[in-house]
């Protein structure tokens, strides 16, 4: 895999220790950033604060407070520079609704998110073993 | 996680790929039914006259006659029907151009045809895997 940045757009503080806990148990080697909603993840998507590389993968969870998941999906899935990038949608609520439109709008995959620690290890040993698996981009 | 097994549409002109995708399922363990299409026209043929029930996944090779993946992928995602299907790329071609157009029409996956059957079982293995994740 490219040692691109990935960035999750999370506001769980248990969540987001236990994932930078399971990327260094796992040996995941991109760098990576959170976003607490959806308008501090477009500033650095885009802008003239934005990360350098532009991340390759998104993690968002789509249905925390505060975090509106779906509107920036469209933006992104509309920036001619954001567009491609593999956006992997996790939720711990049953939304039909929202998880149609992430679906509408081609997300990589919407995933259950998991809260416990080992969950979440597991969790991403699966994706880190995908993310190797395919193919970006120069 | 327990779920429905939704149905796989593969989109192939080589033969022995497509049977090299039967036996990666079967040694798998993979039990969705799996359609297939010898390039971008016939799949669009099975796709809109329902001969088979909508896929929610593809696997897409890109090198085809007739109407080649890019070209197949741009008009399923112009199509209200059709556009939320997730499509994963398997092909052997390495080239820039195609995984940039296909990452540009939200691919889920570019995957580039291994070599060999073992790594081959190995990169299907890894997509099951993936797969059990998500909620189609």
């Amino acid at each position: 895999m490219v040692a691109a940045n990935i960035l999750i757009v999370d506001n769980c503080k248990i969540f987001i220790e236990n994932t930078v806990n399971a990327f260094s148990q796992i040996g995941i080697k991109s760098t990576l950033c959170f976003a607490e909603n959806d308008s501090k993840a477009w500033s650095m998507l885009h802008g003239k604060n934005k990360l350098l590389p532009l991340p390759k993968i998104m993690l968002i969870d789509i249905n925390a407070e505060g975090i509106n998941g779906i509107d920036l999906i469209n933006k992104i899935r509309f920036d001619f520079e954001l567009k491609s990038i593999l956006i992997f949608v996790v939720s711990n609520i049953d939304d039909v609704e929202k998880k149609c439109d992430a679906l509408n709008l081609n997300i990589a995959g919407y995933m259950h998110k998991p809260s416990e620690k080992g969950e979440i290890v597991a969790f991403f040993s699966i994706l880190n073993d995908y993310w190797n698996s395919i193919e970006f981009s120069r | 996680m327990i779920q429905k097994l939704v149905n796989i549409l593969l989109v192939e002109d080589d033969e022995v790929d497509v049977m090299n995708v039967k036996r990666a399922f079967t040694k798998n363990n993979i039990k969705n039914e799996l359609f297939v299409a010898g390039n971008g026209v016939e799949a669009l043929d099975m796709l809109r006259s329902s001969i088979i029930p909508l896929p929610r996944i593809i696997i897409l090779d890109i090198n085809m006659p007739k109407m080649n993946g890019i070209e197949f992928l741009k008009i399923i995602r112009e199509d209200e029907n059709l556009k939320n299907i997730s499509v994963f790329v398997m092909t052997t071609s390495n080239e820039d151009s195609d995984k940039i157009n296909a990452y540009n029409l939200n691919v889920a996956g570019y995957i580039l045809k291994p070599l060999s059957f073992e790594k081959f079982i190995n990169s299907v293995a890894t997509l099951k895997n993936f797969w059990s994740l998500c909620e189609m």
